[in-house]
């Protein structure tokens, strides 16, 4: 979590105010907690130490967010959270209407993710991988990529004509290069600018 | 099936923005075929609210999108500052 620290005269409205601009955070998300008073010569001048800290919970936070935003949309939906190793969170979502949510080629899916993303790392310091899946799609989607994979590396250990593949997006072209990293035959690499980047597979040379 | 579109974006936004008393949500003009939602944010906050190369506005216009086509409208929406 962002924590802030600094020192202040006055306690009011306006110094949580001064924290949330200093940490970048909407101020409802910001606690404050008075951790020294310093007392000057005399007794007279009277400072402050204080700590503001976001009150911000990565996992139920996020699901408050993502529930909020199907009810929004009027989906009845279950959204469950899971936490991998280190900062690695999967996200996933079962509604009545999958296919609304995923949208075309998964595009409202990575929409989802990228904004829930964002909302996680505005209000923490750590940087934290975020998956969403939405009905097993992106597990369903990584085993045709994978399967995709070795046909077309195959194919290309025998004829040794470099192929192309259409265009992916960085997690879908990352498992396609985990897939074939271990083969002794082909070599991957992407190519293009995004958002049209795509993998090529070569074959390598003897 | 009413989707109120104007706090959907709202919800969207409020947790991106440091000053969300200057937040401002609004519908302003639906016929038929689609809607127009104009939002403005604090000066401070538009770059937040657009994000690198436009990306948290594009998330924010595909999941209000994925909710529009629900009724069969198309739904525009406008950033801006004051």
């Amino acid at each position: 979590m962002k924590t802030f620290r600094f020192e202040t005269k006055v306690l009011n409205d306006a110094t949580l105010k001064f924290a949330a601009d200093e940490m970048k955070v909407n101020q409802e998300y910001v606690s404050l907690k008075v951790v020294e008073e310093k007392h000057g010569l005399l007794g007279l001048n009277k400072n402050y130490v204080v700590e503001a800290v976001v009150n911000f919970d990565p996992i139920n936070d996020s699901i408050r967010f993502l529930q909020m935003i199907l009810t929004d949309m009027e989906i009845k939906a279950i959204v469950e959270a899971h936490q991998g190793e280190e900062n690695n969170f999967t996200f996933t979502i079962d509604a009545e209407e999958n296919p609304i949510l995923i949208g075309r080629n998964g595009k409202t899916l990575d929409a989802i993710q990228t904004l829930l993303k964002n909302y996680i790392n505005i209000f923490t310091d750590e940087h934290y991988m975020v998956l969403v899946d939405i009905g097993g799609y992106k597990e369903q989607r990584k085993k045709q990529l994978e399967i995709l994979a070795t046909k077309t590396a195959k194919e290309v250990a025998k004829s040794r004509i470099s192929v192309c593949l259409n265009k992916m997006n960085a997690y879908e072209r990352r498992v396609i290069h985990t897939k074939l990293s271990d083969w002794r035959d082909v070599t991957t690499e992407s190519e293009g600018e995004e958002p049209n980047r795509y993998v090529v597979i070569r074959p390598k040379a003897k | 099936m009413a989707v109120n579109f104007e706090k959907l974006i709202m919800d969207l936004v409020a947790p991106l923005v440091v000053h969300p008393e200057d937040l401002l949500v609004k519908k302003f003009s639906e016929d038929e075929e689609s809607i127009t939602i104009q939002v403005i944010v604090h000066k401070d906050d538009l770059g937040r609210v657009i994000g690198k190369g436009g990306k948290i506005a594009n998330a924010i216009r595909t999941i209000s999108y994925a909710a529009a086509s629900r009724i069969g409208k198309k739904i525009n929406i406008d950033i801006d500052s004051f």
